[in-house]
């Protein structure tokens, strides 16, 4: 009697990597990040000339005029004991720009006066076109 | 004549496209992210418009609107921040400082200090401003 007996081998099942976990982790990672984060736009300003950069307060036709201005505790700028606004401020330093471009302005803040109006009084100067500015402050001798 | 309609075949969703979503905020947030320590105060940068973009790297300062000083996000005593800073600058000549002072610091707790970073060899010191508009 014959039998026909065949063995069938089982096919071996694919070992199944299941994607939850790293779904997880991500998903973590991903709240972290946008919890933690807090997003500033911030800028900045130069605070010391830089020394690769010609020096201030010459120029290539020879030496600039200078612009003195003062910045009293209240945050008010002042040319020539004159206090003068923003405005004022800016069409002074185009009148002047315009005759000497490398006018030199000197700004000489009150050790009280808070940073914005020192600010301030930097962002109208650098509008106006100035290219030499400095900021000076008076230091008590011994 | 019966007609049956044929048993909706149950598609399984595809998390696939979950996965791409969550990785690509994921790679997202991770980019435009700067990783900076906070100050431990408040600190509200002065608004300008005249600022140019802030270089990465470097160090820290904060100065609150009180005066306090902090390196890094973290409180330093004003005598020992000249140390820490020097220190900072004998490993690295080149070093960044940021100046991040509150807009209503008065100029005597950050001009002698810019002096003082100034004498002791720092070269790239900026001062910390927004733009107009932006959120505080």
């Amino acid at each position: 009697m014959d039998s026909d007996l065949s063995l069938n081998r089982r096919k071996p099942t694919r070992p199944l990597i299941s994607l939850v976990p790293m779904i997880d982790v991500m998903l973590i990672l991903l709240v972290f990040f946008m919890v933690t984060s807090t997003y500033l736009n911030l800028d900045m300003i130069p605070a010391l000339a830089q020394r690769d950069s010609p020096a201030q307060g010459t120029t290539g036709e020879g030496t600039a005029e200078t612009l003195l201005i003062r910045i009293g505790t209240d945050g008010a700028p002042f040319h020539q004991g004159q206090a003068v606004s923003h405005d004022d401020l800016s069409d002074l330093l185009t009148r002047r720009l315009s005759r000497d471009p490398g006018l030199q302005v000197i700004v000489l803040p009150t050790g009280g006066v808070r940073l914005q109006s020192l600010v301030s009084v930097m962002d109208t100067v650098t509008q106006a076109g100035t290219v030499n500015m400095r900021v000076v402050r008076l230091e008590a001798s011994p | 004549m019966k007609i049956t309609r044929p048993a909706p075949r149950h598609h399984p969703e595809t998390i696939i496209a979950l996965i791409d979503v969550v990785f690509f905020l994921l790679v997202f947030f991770m980019l435009i992210g700067r990783m900076d320590a906070t100050a431990p105060f408040d600190v509200a940068p002065p608004v300008a418009v005249t600022g140019a973009d802030m270089p990465a790297g470097g160090i820290t300062i904060s100065v609150a609107a009180d005066g306090i000083i902090a390196l890094d996000g973290e409180t330093v005593a004003p005598e020992d921040i000249e140390r820490r800073v020097q220190s900072l600058l004998v490993a690295q000549p080149d070093i960044l400082i940021r100046i991040n002072a509150h807009r209503e610091a008065t100029l005597r707790s950050i001009l002698p200090r810019i002096a003082q970073f100034e004498a002791m060899g720092a070269r790239d010191v900026v001062l910390v401003v927004t733009p107009p508009g932006s959120p505080q």
